[in-house]
């Protein structure tokens, strides 16, 4: 099987909210000493990969958009056990909207020529948009099955369990496909430094925009206007009284008050 | 490729005044124990050097290079010691130690970093401990210690023990001791135990400034909400981080610090703490970089000068304890040679890492002393493991540990 996983470079959104600074005229977030990591439900599609590697023959290729991507950073994909790293890298992928993203990947999907199943996570940590996964297997013209936490192959099918308000669906479709995975299907496994290291001797591939025959800049369907923290103001009021039950009617009459009860 | 990095107009600046007079490198080579840049004098380069880097910084910034996986290599190869900026006698910069620091926050930021560093931070991301081991073990160091936790009860001093005590079980005791003195000179003193997260301090020396920032906050929160003012730790990297660093990033607040030696010796002053039996020993001291040369800049620039410089209050209580003789090495106090663990060397290049240690050892020796006596649990370990892989016959101990004996 061959098996295609998109995963997206992003600044470590477990970073603290302090440490976002915002330059507002380049429209930019600033973030002192944070590292890139793989975005965390990319993380969950890779573990999807390499689990259904670990059952059936499979070659899995992580491809990679954007500018000044780490290869230190995305080499730990190979570490876990990817066979192959594809960076779609160039100075024209710069605020590349959701649009602009799935139809690079599909690109450089159709450019590799066989894929049977296609992972991405279900958004990106950064901008939630949750678009990308969903573009490509449009612009393929592929099914897509969103929001899984768990991915079986079974007689050239796919079995995916897609995750519910109040549970989750069973949802079965044919290769090749697209799958948009959530963090309940488990965390990826982790490489050892060992691991890290002999990742180097996995093939890198790196195309540019030219080689995908591209032009990013004309395909840009959205434009950031503005880009800031927003303020946030709360006020704490602590509700009295002599006893628990006392304040407990105080605080009713209060959220009545309000309307919100 | 990563191509340069930018840094600040102060930064930039600083990097262009480095006239390469190379100060930062040697010392007197034909005299013995005079070198002082560990890295330069192992590899030999200048480019290892404070003046290397900020010659390297600048191309960087001016983008006459990229930022390769070797620039990366040059730069992560310092201890972070601080003796460089010492001797710096051409440029007047309050802290040198800055370059290094946004040099490798941007290198940070470029996904360029040892995977050994890539390995740490996610422990540290997982469990809260810059040891990679299981956050539910931090506690176990003080087992049966009888001592207030301060997420459960009330109590006047924390005692922050740091993630190298925590799970570096030879070096439990000295926490332990340190405890125990405390308790004995009727201090109201609580710890976390397994609630304790590290300070952040190495994160932050290592380029992950946004995660040393999570820490910071964090501690400085379980503190405000345990009505902790005063924090006394034995390990002088967390020293460096509560001290200094908290403060720099306007976290620290009226929040009092203290090393454990500077701590001990005010309660001997104050007579609430004797040392009675005897420990003949003839020992050299140690002193840690984070303990004096590294707290100096910050605290000259804003002018706080109580307690700047730590280089005393050990040798005093060394000093005290009955039959014990003090033996200086030639490279002492703000001329101290590294033990070669900090800045992450202990992690990226542990064989360096040892060598700088082991030239330690050498001058160590060189004094007749028995043993060396340090007050810092990363310079204990590495000058451990140097010593046993050498063979040597030198004592190491914690300065705590020798007070405990003579109580």
């Amino acid at each position: 099987m061959n098996i295609v996983v998109c995963i997206k470079q992003v600044f470590d959104p477990e970073a603290p909210a302090s440490a976002y600074k915002i330059d507002a005229e380049a429209r930019r977030v600033i973030l002192k000493g944070v590292p890139p990591v793989l975005s965390p439900f990319d993380e969950n599609a890779l573990e999807a990969a390499l689990r259904i590697k670990d059952a059936h023959q499979s070659k899995v290729t992580v491809i990679s958009v954007g500018r000044n991507l780490s290869k230190a950073v995305l080499m730990k994909s190979l570490a876990v056990g990817a066979d192959e790293l594809l960076l779609l890298e160039d100075s024209a992928f710069e605020e590349m909207d959701s649009y602009t993203t799935a139809f690079t990947l599909a690109s450089a999907i159709r450019k590799l020529g066989q894929y049977d199943l296609i992972l991405t996570g279900r958004e990106a940590a950064d901008t939630n948009a949750g678009n990308v996964g969903c573009g490509i297997a449009e612009i393929l013209g592929i099914p897509s099955i969103t929001i899984v936490r768990k991915v079986e192959i079974d007689d050239g099918k796919v079995i995916a369990e897609r995750v519910t308000l109040d549970g989750y669906e069973v949802i079965e479709a044919p290769l090749p496909c697209l799958i948009t995975v959530s963090n309940e299907l488990g965390e990826l496994r982790y490489a050892t430094v060992q691991q890290l290291v002999s990742s180097r001797k996995k093939p890198i591939m790196t195309w540019n925009a030219q080689q995908l025959g591209l032009d990013p800049s004309q395909m840009r369907q959205t434009r950031l206007l503005r880009l800031f923290i927003p303020q946030k103001e709360s006020r704490c009021e602590v509700v009295g009284g002599e006893t628990a039950e006392e304040m407990g009617a105080n605080l009713a009459v209060k959220l009545r008050v309000a309307k919100i009860l | 490729m990563n191509n340069g990095i930018k840094l600040d107009k102060r930064l930039y600046n600083f990097t262009t005044r480095c006239v390469r007079c190379a100060e930062c490198t040697f010392g007197y080579k034909n005299a013995e124990f005079e070198l002082f840049c560990p890295i330069y004098n192992k590899f030999n380069f200048f480019t290892y050097s404070l003046g290397g880097i900020a010659q390297l910084a600048r191309a960087l910034h001016e983008g006459r290079i990229n930022l390769t996986e070797s620039v990366m290599d040059i730069v992560y190869h310092c201890t972070n010691c601080g003796a460089c900026a010492e001797v710096c006698a051409e440029v007047d910069f309050p802290d040198m130690m800055e370059l290094q620091h946004e040099v490798r926050a941007r290198c940070v930021e470029a996904g360029q970093v040892p995977f050994a560093h890539m390995a740490v931070i996610e422990g540290l991301k997982k469990d809260d401990n810059m040891m990679q081991k299981p956050k539910a073990e931090r506690g176990k160091w003080a087992e049966g210690l009888e001592v207030k936790d301060i997420t459960q009860e009330k109590a006047e001093v924390y005692y922050h023990a740091g993630c190298r005590y925590c799970f570096d079980e030879e070096l439990w005791p000295a926490a332990r001791s340190a405890v125990n003195l405390l308790k004995k000179a009727g201090i109201d003193v609580g710890i976390a135990g397994k609630d304790e997260t590290c300070c952040g301090g190495r994160a932050f020396e290592i380029g992950y400034q946004g995660e040393f920032i999570k820490y910071a906050e964090n501690n400085v929160e379980m503190l405000r909400t345990a009505g902790i003012k005063t924090v006394v730790t034995s390990c002088s990297d967390g020293y460096y981080a509560f001290k200094v660093l908290y403060d720099k990033i306007d976290k620290k607040g009226d929040l009092q610090v203290f090393h454990i030696t500077e701590y001990l010796d005010r309660l001997m002053k104050e007579g609430r703490l004797r040392l009675t039996k005897s420990a003949p020993l003839t020992v050299t001291y140690h002193d840690p970089c984070h303990l004096g040369r590294k707290v100096e800049p910050w605290l000259r620039k804003e002018e706080k000068l109580e307690a700047a410089e730590i280089y005393q209050p050990p040798r005093d209580l060394l000093n005290r304890i009955p039959a014990l003789k003090l033996i200086e090495m030639r490279r002492i106090k703000e001329n101290a040679w590294c033990c070669g663990a900090g800045g992450g060397i202990i992690d990226a290049h542990p064989d360096f890492a040892r060598w700088v240690a082991s030239e330690r050892i050498e001058e160590a020796k060189a004094t007749g002393a028995e043993a060396i006596v340090t007050a810092c649990p990363w310079c204990k370990r590495n000058f451990s493991d140097a010593i046993k892989e050498s063979g040597e016959r030198l004592k190491i101990y914690d300065i705590v540990e020798l007070i405990e004996q003579a109580r």
